[in-house]
């Protein structure tokens, strides 16, 4: 078997295994938190037993919570994610355009966490803390300790009342509306407070890589060191740091969402955790947990790839 | 020369033409039509059929798609809507309605229109009562015994006993007969729910990725093409973004300001703030069930001790009425001759020495070497800021008459069950929406205790009950109204609640929209009306 495959295989049945217990766990707090779906469908209105007994009669009486949490399983196993309870509308076609818009920001705004930490990382790894380094470090270290909702409201009072603009991408039908979408993956990015750790991580592993033997020699007959250091100096530190800061970065995107009134995964939990829209919210829990392990998963080829040896660890 | 003469003649024609066929439907009040507007709503609706949504975003979307039998007009007066006439007979038991004829349903593109009949009014009325419908209607209507149709324009209606102002109710939405793609029974899984067909003056374009809903015009509304071409509705996370959306003209209206952003938008010569009545009003609710509660003048004592009056000024900019009793001020069953109980900690402190309390050395009140300690339960719902600072200051408050008050914040459906279900509190902080008919048996007869009903506290009192029994019994409007002004002079010296007050609401718009008729809680029901003069169009 070619060593990525190995990999792949056995993280995928990790993931399986995993987003099994994520949905056990899930439905677990679901079932024992009060309130009930049935409750919310009669919200607004003095709601009469005879009008509880015709729901439930109309979604089917509750059954015991083992089968309820079977039955979910079958569906999703048959691609179903069933309907949510508050729209009515099918919960994997809602998922999938929440998902991509969060994916949008969360992916976006690690591009902007990198862009910022990667060049001050390099750059203090190869010259060592300097008049330039030394600021710019401590300059992402202040950013990145700014918590992401006030960062958000700042960039917009400051667009608005500063600037004259109107920076919400969503809802607001202006023109340029989506050069807008990127101020919040702007804030999402800066604001993850990933930044510092990233530079500290890959100076580190920078600064290691640059002192082993091999690049001793690589430097000593005149060959590139940036091109021998990079995979094991670069790629792999990134890879892993990004990979295990992905559900950090999602707890941000909520906030982000909720500021910049974007339409994503994170608003749609908000919005559905109030309602008690359980498919809605399994749904959303399963997807999260699926971006972190196709982040971990990525992390894994990534690494055999360097270092196909890995592959029987 | 003789080409371009032939042109013009052309588009002089091709514009006749049009001007001609768009005739047919428009209003004849000789106001513009034209333009679009986009209102700003703090959340998504669920679904856009009247007959599973049940919140507030929802019920006014609803209110531009759909009709019902009969109408409200601004002066709160009953209309023909969807009916032409009606008869009352058989001593108030049968209601008899001849529809109007030239209705037609909003036709899906390519499809013919089809005809607005009897049909769907007892298709309505029959999937409305249907038991597995989900809806949170049918209680409403239970007073209906029978809906039959005569012929294609006329139903009749057979109420199991006459009731009194039962043709308002005759206001429920109709949908139409081929609309859901069940016949028996609706459900929020229903294609329909999210894809609603009305006789309007609106028509559900589409909806698009953002969730924004699209409405346009219906040209063939039976009252009249509607001025405005369209109406969006736009759905946001946060209400101070949805303020300053309107503040950067991303939106042309807010359907509900929060009281805080009211100052900015009132400095603002561009828009217009025009207040409506919120018809809901919130009070303190007290546990029977606990001994120390059961006592009235504990309950008074902390009627008096609280300052209504502060606490509107300060916590709402003073937007709203102190209420004494269960009904919306200025309607008919609202009891002006009962003031509100004056704030007073002295009075309220000598009440509960008089139940026998006295006032220990840490300052609170005891009995039988037991402090005088509740607990308050307060929900958490979206706009929890000036919900918290109400249920403080009533701390607050009762710390100065020796009360000591514990607070616990609930989440929504936490709170529903310990109050609904388990009745596990002593204090309740709450809001509740006026019954249009002024019925009050579900909040304070005695029938009514249980689990999930609406008597939550417990209340039991033989004369309000039999009040309550008379009053709904009776057909006499003015018997009615003395008997709910006596039940409201009852409940303010009894003190189950303490009522603190009905708030004002406020829809804000920019001035370009002209002739904004609001209804108090259906918002959009004239909104048919609305026009913005040609030029300001955008």
């Amino acid at each position: 078997m070619k060593p990525i495959a190995l990999v792949l295989s056995r993280e995928l049945v990790i993931t399986a295994l995993l987003l099994l217990g994520v949905s056990f766990v899930v439905f677990i707090i679901l079932f024992l938190s009060p309130g009930d779906p049935f409750s919310v469908l009669l919200e607004g209105q003095m709601s009469s037993d005879a009008a509880r007994e015709g729901l439930r009669e109309a979604l089917g009486a509750p059954k015991a919570w083992y089968s309820q949490y079977l039955a979910w399983l079958f569906n999703i196993l048959h691609g179903n994610f069933g309907t949510s309870i508050r729209t009515g509308l099918p919960v994997s076609g809602e998922l999938l355009r929440v998902g991509l818009n969060t994916l949008i920001l969360t992916i976006g705004s690690m591009l902007v966490t990198l862009l910022i930490a990667v060049p001050i990382a390099l750059y203090s790894a190869a010259r060592g803390m300097n008049r330039v380094s030394w600021p710019l470090t401590m300059f992402a270290y202040v950013v990145s300790a700014l918590p992401v909702f006030w960062l958000g409201y700042i960039v917009l009072y400051v667009f608005m009342h500063k600037f004259g603009l109107f920076p919400v991408f969503s809802g607001t039908g202006q023109r340029f509306g989506m050069l807008y979408s990127l101020l919040p993956i702007f804030v999402l990015g800066v604001g993850n407070g990933t930044i510092s750790e990233v530079i500290r991580y890959l100076r580190d592993e920078m600064g290691r890589v640059m002192a082993e033997d091999y690049i001793r020699t690589a430097r000593a007959k005149g060959a590139p060191v940036w091109k021998h250091s990079f995979k094991e100096g670069l790629l792999i530190p990134v890879t892993e740091i990004i990979s295990s800061k992905i559900p950090f970065i999602l707890g941000g995107a909520v906030i982000v969402e909720q500021v910049f009134n974007w339409p994503g995964m994170g608003r749609m939990a908000w919005q559905a955790a109030q309602d008690r829209d359980f498919p809605v919210i399994m749904g959303i829990a399963i997807m999260a947990a699926v971006f972190v392990r196709m982040g971990s998963m990525f992390q894994r080829v990534v690494y055999v790839m360097v270092n196909p040896r890995a592959s029987k660890e | 020369m003789r080409r371009m003469l032939l042109v013009l003649l052309l588009m002089v024609g091709v514009v006749f033409s049009v001007s001609q066929s768009a005739e047919a439907g428009r209003k004849k009040d000789g106001r513009a039509d034209g333009g679009a507007l986009n209102y700003g709503e703090y959340g998504r609706p669920s679904t856009l059929d009247p007959i599973t949504s049940n919140e507030m975003i929802s019920l006014r979307l609803t209110e531009l798609i759909f009709n019902g039998l009969v109408g409200i007009n601004e002066k709160q007066q009953i209309v023909p809507e969807l009916a032409d006439k009606w008869e009352i007979a058989a001593e108030g038991r049968t209601y008899t309605f001849s529809l109007k004829k030239d209705v037609t349903w909003h036709a899906k593109e390519g499809e013919e229109a089809k005809p607005f009949t009897a049909d769907d009014v007892i298709f309505t009325y029959k999937i409305m009562m249907h038991p597995k419908t989900v809806t949170a209607l049918k209680t409403m209507f239970a007073f209906i015994d029978n809906a039959e149709k005569v012929d294609d324009y006329t139903v009749r209606f057979t109420l199991k006993r006459p009731i009194l102002n039962a043709l308002a109710k005759f206001s429920f939405k109709i949908i139409p007969r081929h609309g859901p793609s069940n016949p028996l029974y609706l459900t929020r899984e229903d294609a329909f729910v999210q894809n609603p067909i009305g006789t309007g003056p609106y028509i559900l374009k589409n909806i698009t990725a953002d969730r924004e809903i699209v409405l346009v015009a219906n040209e063939n509304y039976f009252k009249g093409r509607p001025h405005i071409d369209k109406f969006v509705s736009k759905p946001f996370a946060d209400q101070n973004i949805m303020t300053q959306a309107l503040m950067f003209n991303a939106i042309d209206m807010i359907v509900l300001v929060n009281p805080r952003d009211i100052p900015e938008i009132q400095g603002d010569k561009r828009f217009i703030l025009q207040p409506y009545n919120a018809l809901s009003y919130s009070f303190f609710g007290y546990n029977m069930r606990n001994p120390l509660l059961a006592d009235k003048r504990v309950r008074k004592a902390f009627t008096c001790a609280v300052n209504r009056q502060e606490m509107l000024d300060s916590f709402f900019n003073g937007q709203g009425t102190i209420i004494s009793g269960p009904f919306a001020p200025g309607s008919w069953a609202y009891n002006l001759d009962v003031q509100p109980v004056p704030f007073d900690p002295e009075k309220a402190k000598a009440l509960l020495k008089e139940a026998g309390f006295t006032q220990g050395a840490d300052g609170f009140m005891q009995k039988d070497d037991k402090k005088l300690s509740l607990s308050l339960k307060v929900p958490i719902e979206k706009e929890s800021e000036a919900v918290k600072r109400v249920v403080l200051a009533f701390k607050n408050y009762l710390k100065n008459i020796g009360v000591d008050i514990k607070v616990e914040f609930k989440e929504w459906q936490a709170w529903k069950e310990d109050v609904f279900l388990e009745h596990d509190f002593d204090v309740v902080f709450a809001s509740l929406v006026f019954d249009d008919s002024a019925d009050i048996s579900s909040l304070f007869h005695s029938a009514e205790i249980g689990p999930h009903k609406y008597n939550f506290i417990g209340y039991s009192n033989l004369e309000v009950d039999g009040l309550i029994k008379e009053g709904k019994d009776t057909l006499d409007h003015e018997k009615r109204r003395t008997i709910n002004r006596k039940l409201h002079a009852i409940l303010a010296e009894e003190n189950p609640y303490t009522f603190l007050w009905t708030l004002t609401n406020y829809a804000a718009y920019h001035k370009k929209v002209r002739r904004v008729a609001i209804h108090p809680y259906k918002f959009f029901s004239f909104a048919d009306e609305w026009f913005m003069p040609e030029g300001e169009q955008k």
